[in-house]
């Protein structure tokens, strides 16, 4: 078996890629407006939601940045995956009853139409469009190219293809993405959610044995190497410090209930009481898929500091490395499906809501109306955005990462800082004002690129994305408090009473 | 709605932006994010823990100790004022205290790892970060059994479906008319 290693991980990978298209085309059948092409008609199952959300949590960062942070940094990463369980909590407290009461009474179709109601504001609603617009750009880019450089690497190490391109990996896989995401819309892109998200919790649990086998102490061995070592490393703050774990644990939990592709699919399950089951399978899912982050990073820290192994070129090639030298083909197999799963849950959530802020959202903030034939516009701008972010993705490439970083910096914490305080807050909190959403929106935008561009470097390890996120909250209650309590509609007014 | 809890939420915000402020004030020592490791590139070593702490480490315990308290109070504000009752408030604050408590046994456990250098191990990991891993973990999971179990008590109960069924069909009456 280990002489057909290549070929069997090709073959997952084909095989999870032929049905997405295939769901694609299944989807087209459904979808027949474009209520049905952003919310999927508002009438999924309790188990196609928690899978949906889970899968778009974990993305491609989960499953290659974050074992490499752990072994770059010890466990000072875990804080980003321990605060799943009260970041889902926080989620489903504040956002998931009200937002999905709003999107029914409104019609809603995007996380923007929902402020726009909660607010009675275009300018709010346009604000909110245009940072979702940012932010997916960069999101999808860096998607989309690390999706390009996992498939080169696997085909290069075919005869056949050994000397494919980046740009074809690019159109290849970028390919598939839009193929399903266009002909099917979010029904698509959630179905396919759910064998991507089962694919992640196979491939977390599977990974976890795999890793506990490495060393003849498992563990607790690999943990020993590393304090022997240097303990700060596996002590709880890690080698990045109090400070940066911290933050991290701030921005990624309260943040949570400000992913705009995460609280878009809390508007589309059928009913309410569906929330109290999503809650916990989605959490169980995440912390099923989220073993691969933990155990790899571990295990591939321990392994070279102990000479097992030689040091890895780059932190992020620790995931491909130990399934190379670790794990058993089919299951390097799995894994690399389940790796093509996170990026792509990830990627068509992203596509779904920026081509909603396009044809939907900002024309509707400038003209008052959204335009006419959303579900043909919808199918081109999703094709003219994932093009627009492959192109962003090989420009980054092969001659200047600045745009794609900078883009990037929109990244979970401006999604957390700008959105959070007017979602999350704001839907629970009627004296919330207009002038509170715009502040804290602008601010989190201003502090984020700031020190983006200006290369900015806090004391103790401290983010800029958690100066911004205290910044926003701080502003948006206190701008509230001062500023006259806006008027908003007496069915809003009611279901925020409920 | 919910004056004095977002009263609560604002002065926690406050304080921790406060806090932050102190933080980034201090004396800075040279490992605080970390330090090249000294022989494999590409790692990070964390070297001197307690100096790391020496300067700020009252002041990140009570951050969390802070946004801990924050989390529990952004909970409860998405639960509507009426169902707020005594046994409800109750419940959080032992949700509190138990996140609290794994944050003490945490930081305490590394306190004393830094003073002793003994250490003991857990399911794998050293004790103070087991408390990290599965305490954390574990100790939302309160949060997750009173919306879950009390869905229909605290969350969206029988009364409330009613309401905005009928606000639903009172909306649609008005748009279509």
């Amino acid at each position: 078996m280990e002489a057909y290693r290549q070929e069997i991980i090709l073959g997952a990978v084909f095989l999870y890629m032929a049905f997405c298209i295939v769901t694609g085309i299944w989807a087209m059948r459904r979808t027949k407006n474009s209520s049905d092409f952003f919310m999927a008609g508002r009438s999924l199952g309790p188990i196609v939601v928690s899978l949906a959300l889970f899968s778009s949590t974990l993305s491609g960062f989960g499953f290659v940045g974050g074992p490499g942070l752990v072994y770059s940094i010890g466990v000072s990463s875990f804080w980003m995956v321990v605060i799943s369980s009260s970041g889902y909590a926080i989620g489903f407290f504040l956002v998931a009853k009200r937002i999905r009461m709003i999107a029914e009474l409104r019609d809603c179709i995007s996380l923007p139409d929902i402020v726009a109601a909660r607010y009675n504001s275009e300018v709010v609603r346009f604000l909110m469009a245009i940072t979702i617009v940012l932010g997916v750009m960069g999101y999808l880019a860096t998607q989309i190219l690390a999706m390009a450089v996992v498939m080169q690497a696997i085909l290069s190490g075919t005869a056949m293809f050994a000397e494919i391109s980046l740009v074809s990996c690019v159109v290849i896989s970028s390919a598939v993405l839009i193929f399903y995401c266009v002909t099917g819309g979010i029904i698509a892109s959630v179905y396919t959610d759910v064998v991507q998200g089962t694919i992640m919790v196979v491939a977390g649990g599977l990974i976890l044995i795999t890793a506990t086998a490495v060393f003849d102490g498992g563990m607790q061995e690999a943990t020993s190497i590393i304090l022997a070592d240097d303990s700060e490393a596996i002590m709880p703050f890690g080698a990045a410090g109090i400070m940066a774990s911290l933050g991290w644990f701030f921005v990624f939990g309260l943040g949570l209930a400000g992913q705009p592709h995460l609280i878009t699919k809390m508007m589309m399950n059928k009913e309410m009481a569906d929330n109290r089951t999503i809650f916990p399978m989605s959490l169980f899912g995440y912390v099923m898929a989220a073993l691969l982050w933990i155990s790899i990073g571990i295990i591939m820290r321990a392994a070279v500091i102990d000479g097992v192994i030689d040091p890895l070129q780059a932190p992020d090639d620790a995931a491909s490395v130990f399934l190379s030298i670790f794990a058993n083909p089919l299951l390097a197999g799995v894994v690399f499906a389940g790796l093509f799963a996170a990026i792509m849950s990830t990627s068509d959530a992203f596509l779904n809501i920026g081509t909603a802020a396009i044809i939907h959202d900002i024309p509707k903030a400038i003209n008052g109306k959204s335009i006419e034939n959303e579900l043909f516009w919808a199918r081109v701008v999703t094709v003219l955005l994932a093009s627009v972010a492959a192109s962003f993705a090989l420009y980054s490439y092969y001659l200047d990462a600045t745009l794609v970083a900078l883009l990037g910096a929109f990244g979970w914490a401006t999604f957390a800082a700008s959105i959070f305080p007017v979602v999350a807050i704001g839907l629970n909190w009627k004296g919330a004002t207009v002038p509170g959403a715009i502040s804290a929106i602008i601010s989190a935008l201003v502090i984020n690129f700031s020190v983006q561009l200006a290369g900015i470097s806090l004391p103790y390890g401290i983010s800029g994305g958690l100066v911004a996120f205290i910044t926003s909250l701080i502003l948006f209650l206190g701008v509230s408090a001062v500023t006259k309590k806006p008027s908003i509609g007496a069915d809003i007014e009611q279901a925020l009473d409920i | 709605m919910s004056n004095k809890l977002i009263t609560v939420i604002f002065t926690l915000c406050l304080l921790l932006g406060l806090l932050l402020v102190a933080i980034m004030l201090a004396d800075e020592v040279t490992n605080a994010g970390g330090v090249p490791h000294s022989e494999i590139a590409g790692m990070t070593a964390g070297g001197d823990g307690a100096l790391r702490l020496e300067h700020i480490g009252i002041y990140a315990f009570l951050f969390q100790s802070l946004l801990l308290l924050l989390i529990v109070c952004l909970c409860a504000l998405g639960v509507s004022p009426r169902y707020r009752s005594t046994a409800f408030y109750r419940y959080m604050a032992l949700c509190y205290g138990l996140m609290l408590f794994i944050w003490w046994q945490m930081y305490s456990g590394h306190q004393q790892f830094l003073q002793t250098d003994e250490v003991t191990y857990f399911m794998g990991f050293p004790t103070p970060s087991a408390w990290q891993m599965y305490g954390t973990w574990l100790g939302a999971i309160p949060l997750m059994l009173i919306y879950t179990l009390g869905f229909r008590k605290f969350i969206y109960t029988q009364a409330d479906d009613e309401a905005f069924q009928a606000l639903l069909s009172k909306h649609k009456s008005t748009t279509h008319r």
